[in-house]
């Protein structure tokens, strides 16, 4: 069998041709993410995310039904009891992009933490820039990997729900739901950069994909948890320090949200809002830039030699 | 059909530093051939040389030609038409062998159809039969080095760079993955630069060679030439008697004349213009006896110790 094989003379390819790098690098990592046990764990927690909340707008949009068939006759009290225990469509919309973000980011400490850690310590950074292959080629073919992740737990479910929501509303909420589409992407996808740019510039610092991932979870719960307590002691500017309290202060400004309701308040644990948007984008963008810069200083460093 | 290259290193005064290390040192040289060894002891700087004809690394000073394209302003361009298999175990975990061919593939742009069939034909070359489906971190030594190969071939290179592929290789592996540079010099395949410090491998598979030592070439061209640097005048002799008055009258005859590997042996290296019987005649002269009178050979070994100086060969 050996001698057969090895019989086998070289074949000069017959064309060259270029195909777009990237995806081939983006889809590679992501098959890899795919075969682990971890990483189908991340997704059913963010899919439980996205049934819980489906759940509720299903709720609220039965209880907007119930509403417009009794004509708004005894409105008052039972109305907004209803209200009350479910909560109503805005909310709960900008509720998902605060709660979905913690849920991603379990599931690219997993999927994005090795990225380009494991691209180091394994020795295929060399393996990969020993061929013509361009810095920018490999920063979006790992951008892309990492950032398809949010994109098919954050952006493509708000979509859904959106869509679930609008399809299922009574005509007069309906008309009005129309408008929560484009400020709510923009929440969702502002949310998706941030998580893709900081996983990637922490996996650019770390050495193994597993310290990473774990470093990234516990640095996320821990200013989440510096965001929340210490503005109660008094610091109010410590509220900016959590990047899923940014998100939220976005999230419900765009989508102009009210109360997420009794029933959506005891499944999740909804961040509190800052009270400057401005000032929470400009942290949100410095994060998302600081990741970004760490990335690209790596690959600089690495190519240079 | 071949590959004519321009001509497949062009090096004129590279140099590169790390801290104090001078790890290039004005490096200048002009190789050819189908098949070139780069040799030196550990630390020689053969790793660096490679790194910088890649492009990885920006020497200090100095022009980088290779296959006629200048490596410092075109890296691209250059690795488009290098295969590179760098030392030690550079491999993607997770991937199997064929996977990791084919990805190595597709980072050269092609499409993954294409890619995936082109990595099974690399594999077959190389002889990396079921083993291919496996991953790659479940593979022995022999068969990093395979895939390793099989990675830098993949995308049809002209010039095929090896790191050390036969380090840490048994011997009837290190035979095979010698049998196929062989192969590939001897075929259509590109042309091979083997980095080494095992002098055997490029007596076995190369034609020409450049000798390096502390970062400096010593010497680049065929081993034809660095055979005959050593010449063919050089002998071997052993006699009964006391060989110094040969050793001095082989002096004066203007003769170079060294101590043998034995007590009773001279090394003599003729004078342009006399043979052997030269030796005959002064030991006539002198009244001594001899038994050996043996051309020396010409051993690339001689050569390479010749090359990288008498502190190495101590």
């Amino acid at each position: 069998m050996k001698d057969q094989v090895f019989g086998v003379g070289y074949r000069r390819l017959p064309e060259r041709s270029h195909r777009w790098v990237p995806w081939p690098i983006a889809r590679t990592a992501l098959s890899l993410a795919w075969r682990k046990r971890s990483t189908k764990f991340g997704l059913v927690l963010c899919s439980m995310s996205v049934f819980g909340h489906g759940m509720a707008l299903t709720a609220q949009i039965l209880a907007e039904r119930f509403t417009q068939a009794t004509h708004g006759a005894p409105v008052g009290m039972a109305q907004t009891f209803i209200k009350g225990v479910v909560g109503d469509v805005h909310a709960t919309l900008a509720n998902f992009i605060g709660v979905q973000m913690v849920a991603c980011a379990f599931l690219l400490a997993m999927v994005a933490a090795p990225l380009v850690a494991e691209d180091r310590r394994t020795g295929a950074m060399e393996l990969y820039f020993s061929r013509p292959l361009r810095q920018r080629d490999y920063l979006i073919g790992k951008l892309l990997a990492a950032g398809l992740v949010p994109f098919a737990v954050m952006v493509v479910p708000f979509f859904l729900l959106w869509l679930f929501a609008v399809g299922m509303a009574p005509p007069g909420t309906s008309s009005e739901l129309w408008w929560l589409l484009p400020p709510g992407l923009l929440g969702v996808l502002v949310a998706a950069v941030l998580l893709t740019t900081t996983i990637l510039g922490l996996s650019a610092i770390g050495e193994r994909g597993r310290t990473v991932g774990v470093l990234y979870v516990v640095g996320m719960l821990m200013l989440t948890f510096l965001g929340e307590q210490l503005p109660n002691a008094g610091h109010r500017w410590a509220g900016y320090l959590s990047p899923s309290r940014n998100i939220q202060t976005l999230a419900d400004s765009v989508l102009d949200a009210g109360g997420s309701g009794m029933l959506l308040s005891m499944l999740t644990n909804r961040p509190a809002v800052n009270p400057s948007l401005a000032l929470a984008m400009l942290c949100v963008a410095g994060l998302s830039a600081a990741g970004l810069a760490l990335l690209m200083w790596r690959v600089r460093k690495e190519v240079s030699g | 059909m071949r590959y004519k290259a321009p001509v497949l290193l062009d090096l004129r005064g590279v140099s590169k530093r790390f801290g104090a290390l001078k790890a290039l040192d004005e490096v200048t040289c002009r190789v050819d051939g189908r098949a070139v060894g780069l040799l030196g002891p550990n630390g020689a700087g053969k790793t660096t040389l490679m790194r910088a004809c890649l492009g990885l690394l920006k020497p200090d000073a100095g022009e980088v030609g290779v296959l006629g394209v200048d490596a410092r302003r075109n890296p691209g361009a250059v690795r488009m038409r290098l295969g590179y298999a760098a030392e030690g175990a550079h491999r993607i975990p997770g991937l199997s062998g064929l996977e990791s061919v084919a990805y190595a593939a597709e980072l050269c742009g092609l499409p993954r159809r294409i890619a995936l069939l082109r990595a099974h034909e690399m594999l077959d070359l190389v002889g990396l039969d079921d083993a291919r489906q496996r991953p790659v971190e479940e593979y022995s030594t022999g068969m990093h080095q395979r895939v390793k190969i099989a990675m830098a071939l993949v995308h049809d290179p002209e010039l095929l760079m090896l790191d050390e592929p036969t380090s840490g290789l048994d011997p009837s592996s290190r035979d095979e993955l010698l049998q196929l540079i062989v192969r590939l010099r001897d075929g259509d395949g590109p042309a091979v630069l083997l980095s080494t410090h095992l002098l055997h491998d490029v007596e076995r598979t190369c034609d020409a060679c450049i000798i390096m030592d502390r970062g400096q070439v010593r010497y680049a061209g065929t081993l034809e030439q660095l055979r005959a640097r050593m010449g063919d005048d050089d002998y071997e002799i052993r006699g009964s008697d006391d060989l110094r008055p040969l050793a001095g009258t082989l002096t004066q005859a203007g003769h170079g004349v060294s101590p043998g590997a034995q007590p009773d042996a001279l090394r003599v290296r003729l004078a342009p213009g006399h043979g052997p019987e030269a030796i005959w005649a002064a030991a006539a002269a002198v009244g001594v006896s001899l038994w050996q009178v043996q051309p020396r050979g010409q051993r690339l070994e001689d050569a390479f110790m010749a090359a990288v100086g008498p502190q190495e060969v101590q």
